[in-house]
């Protein structure tokens, strides 16, 4: 069961490092605050690149493994509690 | 008020685009509700319930607003959008004072991609020390003002306590940087400005908690409460729809052998040109005290300056010093935003440029003056009507004894969901308009 969490925490550390910068890799469309809460119109009507579509994808794939590390990490603290007490 | 609704089902890139944005918002709520690895969701649901009964004064109750509730629960979208609208902020105010960052803004597209980029690079490294500065509050206990020690937030397990809190702390770093991008996927995919739709679910999440606790005191006052909520809402969507039309003169030209030109239009300057971004400044610059004061902990007893600002801005949120104080910002943070969103100049200058004129004022340098002129006397009544809404729910906190800043019919989420709710609207009209259905909007 240890071995079993430790390989969950690591994987969960490297996958959120990964996430991270899979994030900052993609290009910026927030447009800041500007164009926020109706401060002025602005769209960009410029479809994604091939590149920035399987950027997508490996987010994407990224982010379930990471999400699903999170679920398991929950699940193993919750037996470990209930096998404490 | 339905067949609109219908019709924009109908059409199916906006029917794919507004799945789409459900779907994120659907993603968001599900991260905001789910704890973080190693944080014992019973126990933080125990203390959660002890300082709500002890109603004493929720230090970060409007970081807890912007999140969702999902702050308090330490879940793993914790820090919500909060840093992306801080690092958003410094880097609106650095534009002023750098001018490197000047010269980018000037650029257009290019350079205001740059700048985005830095913003998001900025919401990382505040996203880490926020949720390295949380989770160290939550282990001492104080990010519930030490009222439940026997209930550990982060306990202890068979795992050593650094990896978990390492694993914390990145867990919900990067759950900001996911955020950030659903709010992204939103803005270039779904409907509306994802940022602002994602703050609207957030705050419009809490409504029902918040109207049941005040019903729960008393029906009557629950019934009042929502009788003022909705005047107030009338009022600010009567206030954020006004404008003043400043009719613009087009002269006709000849290209070669065709006609242009020759049409009348106006330029729309709203009385409320800056929206609900110098309440959200203010109110971020107004809990830095609180900040302090929650990070000093018991030093702050013995130096004497920390104790005015604990008396009045920390303890009592509808004392006048804190209230007055808080008016004054937003008046002053409406004029600096205005005068950053809108430049009088420039539009003078495009207006020449076309061979447009304001009637009876001179193209050019009159014209940049004249706008400047109204502009400015038109946001005044724009910034008061600003204070006067976000400081509401302080004057009212007697009346309701409800939560703070998290009374929900007044004040930051009125505005803001006003405000993204009019702007979501309006872009999905404009959708339709371009299918010629008749809108929501008349």
């Amino acid at each position: 069961m240890m071995a079993f969490a430790y390989t969950l925490i690591v994987l969960l550390v490297l996958t959120s490092i990964l996430l991270t910068m899979l994030i900052l890799l993609h290009r910026g469309k927030g447009g800041g605050l500007s164009s926020m809460f109706g401060g002025g119109v602005s769209s960009t009507l410029a479809g994604s690149s091939v590149a920035e579509k399987n950027l997508d994808r490996y987010t994407v794939l990224v982010g379930i493994i990471w999400f699903a590390c999170i679920v398991g990490l929950g699940l193993w603290m919750k037996l470990a509690q209930n096998g404490a007490s | 008020m339905s067949s609109p609704f219908i019709s924009a089902f109908k059409t199916p890139d906006l029917r794919k685009k507004l799945l789409f944005t459900v779907a994120m918002i659907a993603i968001y709520r599900l991260g905001a509700t789910m704890p973080s690895p190693g944080v014992s969701y019973s126990n933080v649901q125990k203390c959660i319930e002890r300082v709500h009964n002890s109603s004493s004064a929720g230090i970060f109750t409007l970081l807890d607003l912007f999140s969702g509730g999902a702050l308090l629960q330490l879940s793993v979208f914790a820090l919500g959008i909060m840093p992306y609208i801080t690092a958003s902020i410094i880097l609106q105010l650095l534009t002023v004072v750098i001018p490197r960052l000047e010269q980018l803004r000037k650029e257009g597209q290019s350079g205001q991609a740059k700048i985005t980029q830095y913003t998001r690079y900025l919401t990382l490294g505040l996203a880490i020390l926020q949720s390295s500065a949380f989770v160290a509050l939550a282990r001492s206990g104080q990010l519930f003002g030490n009222q439940c020690p026997e209930y550990p937030i982060v306990p202890e397990t068979k795992l050593p306590m650094w990896l978990t809190v390492l694993a914390l702390v990145i867990t919900m770093t990067a759950g900001t940087g996911v955020i950030m991008w659903l709010g992204e996927m939103v803005t270039d995919r779904g409907i509306g400005n994802g940022m602002s739709v994602l703050i609207f679910t957030s705050i419009a999440a809490r409504l029902p908690a918040e109207g049941q606790s005040i019903w729960q005191t008393s029906p009557y006052k629950f019934i009042a409460v929502l009788a003022i909520g909705i005047l107030v809402i009338g009022f600010v969507v009567f206030l954020e729809q006004a404008q003043r039309r400043v009719p613009v003169q087009y002269a006709k030209r000849m290209v070669g052998r065709r006609m242009y030109g020759g049409t009348s239009t106006y330029i729309p300057l709203k009385v409320n040109q800056a929206g609900v971004i110098p309440v959200i400044f203010a109110s971020s610059l107004l809990y830095l005290p609180q900040l302090v004061i929650q990070l000093m902990g018991q030093k702050a007893t013995n130096n004497s300056v920390l104790v005015w600002i604990d008396r009045h801005f920390v303890q009592h949120l509808n004392d006048p010093f804190y209230v007055g104080t808080y008016f004054l910002l937003i008046i002053f943070f409406t004029y600096f935003y205005v005068s950053i969103t809108f430049n009088p100049t420039e539009v003078a200058d495009n207006m020449k440029k076309y061979g447009g004129f304001v009637p009876g004022i001179r193209p050019g340098k009159p014209t940049a003056e004249y706008l400047d002129f109204i502009l400015s006397r038109i946001t005044l009544p724009g910034a008061i009507y600003l204070g006067i809404i976000a400081v509401l729910p302080n004057l009212f906190i007697n009346f309701v004894g409800g939560n703070k800043q998290n009374f929900p019919f007044g004040g930051t989420a009125v505005l803001i969901i006003v405000g993204v709710g009019l702007e979501t609207v309006k872009q999905i009209e404009s959708q339709l308009m371009q299918r010629n259905y008749e809108g929501f909007l008349r």
